[in-house]
This record gives C-alpha cells, sequence and structure tokens, in this order.
C-alpha cells in the first residue's frame, strides 16, 4: 500500500546547493548510507543508470511553468527500503530526458526512488506523477520554490495521495 | 494472447507502470496482453524471440537489430489520457497488423 507515512520521512528531505549531478548523489549518497537506507554500492549503480538510462522528465506538457524533475533510482538490489526521496536543487542541472535521452532538461527537483522490492511495490513512479497532475500548479510552483524542508514535508504531507489515477 | 516485453534500465518502476497501463487499457479495447518487464541490459535476441511486441521508454540502442514491432511507450508515464492515448493507439494497430487474438 503506497501512502504518504510508508514513503516519506522527515530524515529524507535533501536541499542541496551542489551545481552537478555527481555532487548532488555523493552527498545524498552519503547520508542514504548513514541512514542505512543503501548499500556501499548504490552511488555507483546510480550513476551509471543515470548515464545509460537517463531519468529527467520535462514537466512543460503538465505545465509549462512548471520546473522539471528528474527520478533517480537503481535496481532493487542496491536499497534497503522503500520511499521516496525529494531533493529540492537550489541550482538547477541538467538532466537528459527519459523519454527522448538526447535532450537535456534544466532540472530544479528530483524525487529519488528507494524501490527495495521491485517486483510488489511498482507504482512509486505513479504516485509522483498522481501527485504533481493533481495538485494545484500554483501551489506546486510556490512548492518547488519552498527553501526549507519542513515546508516540502507539509506539503507533501497535504497532497501527496499515492495512485490515484486508474490506468 | 498477444506477448509484449516490456523493458527500462532497472526493470523496476518504468517498465512495471507500462506493463499494468498497457494490460488493462488493452483488456479494455477486447484484446489478450500478457506484459513482461526487465532491465534493457538483460535483453538478447534469444529472448525477444518470445515476444510478439517491443515496448520502450525510450529509443534504446540493443546493440543488435530488433525484428519484432517497436512501440515507444514513455508518455505513458505521465499519466495523463491525452499523451497515453497516442501510444495505445500505435499499440492496438500493431496488434491488428500482426493478426493475433
Amino acid at each position: 500500500m503506497i501512502t504518504f507515512d510508508t514513503l516519506f520521512t522527515k530524515d529524507r528531505i535533501y536541499i542541496s546547493n551542489k551545481t552537478n549531478q555527481k555532487d548532488i548523489f555523493m552527498e545524498v549518497y552519503q547520508d542514504l548510507l548513514k541512514q542505512n537506507c543503501v548499500t556501499k554500492d548504490f552511488l555507483r549503480n546510480l550513476c551509471e543508470r543515470e548515464r545509460n538510462y537517463p531519468t529527467g522528465i520535462d514537466l512543460a506538457p503538465i505545465d509549462p511553468s512548471l520546473p522539471n524533475i528528474a527520478i533517480p533510482h537503481t535496481e532493487s538490489q542496491f536499497v534497503k527500503t522503500s520511499g521516496i526521496v525529494p531533493i529540492k536543487l537550489n541550482h538547477p542541472i541538467y538532466f537528459y530526458n527519459m523519454i527522448h535521452p538526447k535532450e537535456e532538461l534544466p532540472v530544479s527537483f528530483l524525487f529519488m526512488i528507494l524501490n527495495q522490492d521491485g517486483q510488489e511495490q511498482t507504482s512509486l513512479l505513479a504516485s509522483i506523477m498522481d501527485f504533481i497532475n493533481s495538485c494545484d500548479k500554483d501551489e506546486l510552483t510556490a512548492f518547488f520554490q519552498m527553501k526549507d524542508s519542513e515546508d516540502l514535508f507539509n506539503f507533501l504531507k497535504n497532497n501527496f495521495k499515492g495512485v490515484i489515477a486508474n490506468d | 494472447m498477444i506477448k509484449i516485453l516490456a523493458a527500462c534500465g532497472a526493470g523496476v518502476n518504468s517498465s512495471h507502470q507500462i506493463k499494468s497501463a498497457l494490460e488493462n487499457e488493452m483488456k479494455k479495447r477486447g484484446y489478450q496482453v500478457s506484459v513482461d518487464t526487465t532491465m534493457i541490459k538483460d535483453i538478447n535476441q534469444d529472448k525477444l524471440e518470445h515476444y510478439d511486441i517491443f515496448t520502450q521508454i525510450a529509443n534504446s540502442n540493443l546493440g543488435f537489430e530488433i525484428n519484432i514491432p517497436v512501440v515507444d511507450a514513455g508518455p505513458i508515464l505521465y499519466r495523463i489520457p491525452t499523451m497515453a492515448e497516442p501510444v495505445y493507439q500505435e499499440l492496438e494497430d500493431t496488434i491488428k497488423k500482426l493478426g493475433k487474438k
């Protein structure tokens, strides 16, 4: 069952001042490792995956005023829990577009997916997209600009509803 | 039964999303569809021989020629009906061309 409480914790929300993908991944990885959420090989796999199969998502089709996001993740064997890790980027960085991998997108927010049991918990990505699709667009724009992790957490708590739409 | 292979980088998340969406929608349209998911790096020619259609998130270079129809299913991930519709339509057209039930 996908609910806010099972996927998000206050200790796993980040606001990064780093200016490149590698440094952001390193910063978050080191803390996730400390929290015993990922294995030592997580970072290497995360970087390799992002290079070969990028995860940037262009939000313009949803609303052209929204910044873009990315959903970095690894294979299940490198994580020890299931959840979604919000990472606000104070400096937008470029990710390649998941659907059009030759296109680069400036990305301002990451929803890193930790998916421990790939076969069973398949809807984490769907729950992120349903969150974005269901939010009021002005409120969502404000969310993406929040500077405080407590504010990010509370907005998610109030607006993240799990999987809403049927396929 | 139409057998489809859905692939993405990690073999979780995206490909499962595609599987669930395609199976539901094609059932509604009256087709019997079974979708397996895999990591892109685990695909080889032998594996593809067991499937009628290959669906991918983005254009993937597998390093060999794909001999079955390929449908790009990435837009489904947005979970917006108007974006998913062209993918469903292309898949339905592809199934019709195969002439299988």
